[in-house]
C-alpha cells in the first residue's frame, strides 16, 4: 500500500465526513423535530446511500488513525520501555490490537448498513 | 545552595560497571565567564575522568557533541550555559531514542542506517562533462537550507516517529538529505528516489509536530523539507520532469 493512498483516504474522508456532519446539523436546526420527520428524512434512497458511504469513510478513517497508533505505540522498542517480556510479544499484540480494532469495526459498520436499510 | 555553584546532573552508564544507569550530581564553582557546555564537561571530566562523550571540532562544525541539554536536544559545543541553565542547574542526558553504549555516547547505527538508504549521492548516469556538471544559480540555490546539514542527529532523536519507528521510518535528517538531492537539478534519479519513499512509513510517519525545526543547531527546517518530498510523492509521477527534460 502506497502511503500516498492512506493520505487521501485520510484526509478526504475527513472533509466528507465534516460535510455529512454539516449537513445533519443544518437539517436538525430548521427542523419540526417530529420522529416521522426524522424517518422520512432518513429513509429517502438518496439519504441511505449517502449515510452508507459515509459509514465506510468513518470505518476507513477510524482504521487508519488505530492502526498508526498501534504501529507507533505497540513496537518491541516503545513494549520494551515496560517490559522486555513484552517486548517480545509486541508482534502478537500489535496483531490481536489490529484484529480487536476490524472486528469492533465490521460489526459497527454491519449494525449500521442493517439499521440504516432496515427503515 | 551557593549561588557561585553550578549543580550539573549527568546521566551516566558504563554497562561494564552499571545494572542500570543514573543520574550523578557534580558541583562546580560557577565560572566568572559564560561558557559552552562542551567546556563545561572538560571542566568536570578533569574531576572525574571516567565521563565519556564525543567531541571533535568544538565549533558546530562536526556534529560529534549532539546530546539532550536540560530537556531540549542541541550541541554542547555551541550551547553557551546561561542559555540552558535553570536556577544554577543543568542536566546533560544522551540524545534520546537511541541505545546507549556509555555516558553521553549513544549507538548511532540506526541513525546511519536510514542515512544509507536514502542514497546520499549524487545520481547522473550521462557523461561527465570535460569540468563538472553545472547548475544555474537559481537551481543552485534550491539547495540552500539542504545541504548544510551536519548530520549531528539531534533532529532525528527529538522525533516521537523516529523513537518508536526508527528502522522503517527515514526521520528528519535523513530526509532533509533525501530533499537535497531530489531537489538537485544535476541528479536524474528523482523518480526513484521518491519510490524509494513512497510507503506508508518512510515519509508519511512525519505527523509535523516540528521537534525537529526546534532542535537544529543549524537553523534548518527538516519540515519544510519532509512537506516538499510529501507534495511531489501526492502529484503524478507524469509531472515530475528530471533536469535533463524528460518525465
Amino acid at each position: 500500500m502506497k502511503g500516498s493512498i492512506i493520505w487521501f483516504v485520510q484526509r478526504y474522508s475527513s472533509l466528507a465526513i465534516l460535510a455529512y456532519f454539516l449537513y445533519i446539523v443544518f437539517y436538525l436546526v430548521g427542523a419540526s423535530g417530529s420522529y416521522y420527520d426524522w424517518v422520512s428524512f432518513i429513509a429517502s434512497i438518496e439519504m441511505k446511500a449517502i449515510t452508507s458511504l459515509i459509514s465506510i469513510l468513518i470505518i476507513s478513517h477510524a482504521f487508519i488513525g488505530l492502526w498508526t497508533v498501534g504501529t507507533d505505540y505497540l513496537t518491541k522498542r516503545t513494549l520494551g520501555f515496560l517490559s522486555p517480556a513484552l517486548s517480545k510479544k509486541a508482534e502478537s499484540i500489535q496483531f490481536l490490537y489490529q484484529l480487536v480494532f476490524i472486528l469492533c469495526g465490521l460489526l459497527y459498520l454491519a449494525s449500521i448498513l442493517y439499521i440504516i436499510w432496515k427503515i | 545552595m551557593l549561588t557561585n555553584q553550578l549543580e550539573v546532573s549527568m546521566y551516566r552508564y558504563n554497562p561494564e560497571q552499571d545494572e542500570f544507569p543514573y543520574m550523578k550530581k557534580y558541583k562546580i564553582e560557577k565560572p566568572a565567564r559564560d561558557i559552552m557546555v562542551l567546556d563545561l564537561l572538560h571542566l568536570l571530566k578533569e574531576e572525574d575522568e571516567s565521563i565519556s562523550y564525543r567531541r571533535s571540532c568544538r565549533e558546530g562544525v562536526c556534529g560529534s557533541d549532539g546530546m539532550n541539554i536540560n530537556g531540549k536536544n542541541g550541541l554542547a559545543c555551541i550551547t553557551p550555559i546561561s542559555s540552558v541553565m535553570k536556577k544554577n542547574k543543568i542536566e546533560l542526558r544522551p540524545l534520546p531514542g537511541l541505545p546507549v553504549i556509555r555516558d553521553l555516547v549513544v549507538d548511532m547505527t540506526e541513525f546511519y542506517a536510514q542515512y544509507e538508504k536514502i542514497k546520499p549521492f549524487l545520481q547522473n548516469n550521462t557523461t561527465a562533462p570535460e569540468q563538472e556538471r553545472l547548475q544555474s544559480p537559481e537551481d543552485r540555490d534550491k539547495l540552500d537550507g539542504l545541504y548544510e546539514c551536519i548530520l549531528c542527529a539531534c533532529c532525528s532523536t527529538s522525533c516521537p516517529s523516529f523513537w518508536w519507528n526508527p528502522d522503517k521510518f527515514v526521520g528528519p535528517a535523513a530526509l532533509l538529505q533525501a530533499y537535497r538531492f531530489i531537489a538537485d537539478s544535476r541528479d536524474l534519479e528523482t523518480v526513484e528516489r521518491l519510490d524509494a519513499l513512497s510507503d506508508p512509513f518512510s515519509v508519511y510517519r512525519c505527523h509535523g509536530i516540528m521537534n525537529c525545526v526546534s532542535v537544529c543547531p543549524k537553523g534548518l527546517n527538516p519540515n519544510k523539507a519532509i512537506g516538499e518530498i510529501k507534495s511531489m510523492l501526492l502529484k503524478s509521477k507524469k509531472n515530475i520532469i528530471t533536469s535533463d527534460g524528460t518525465n
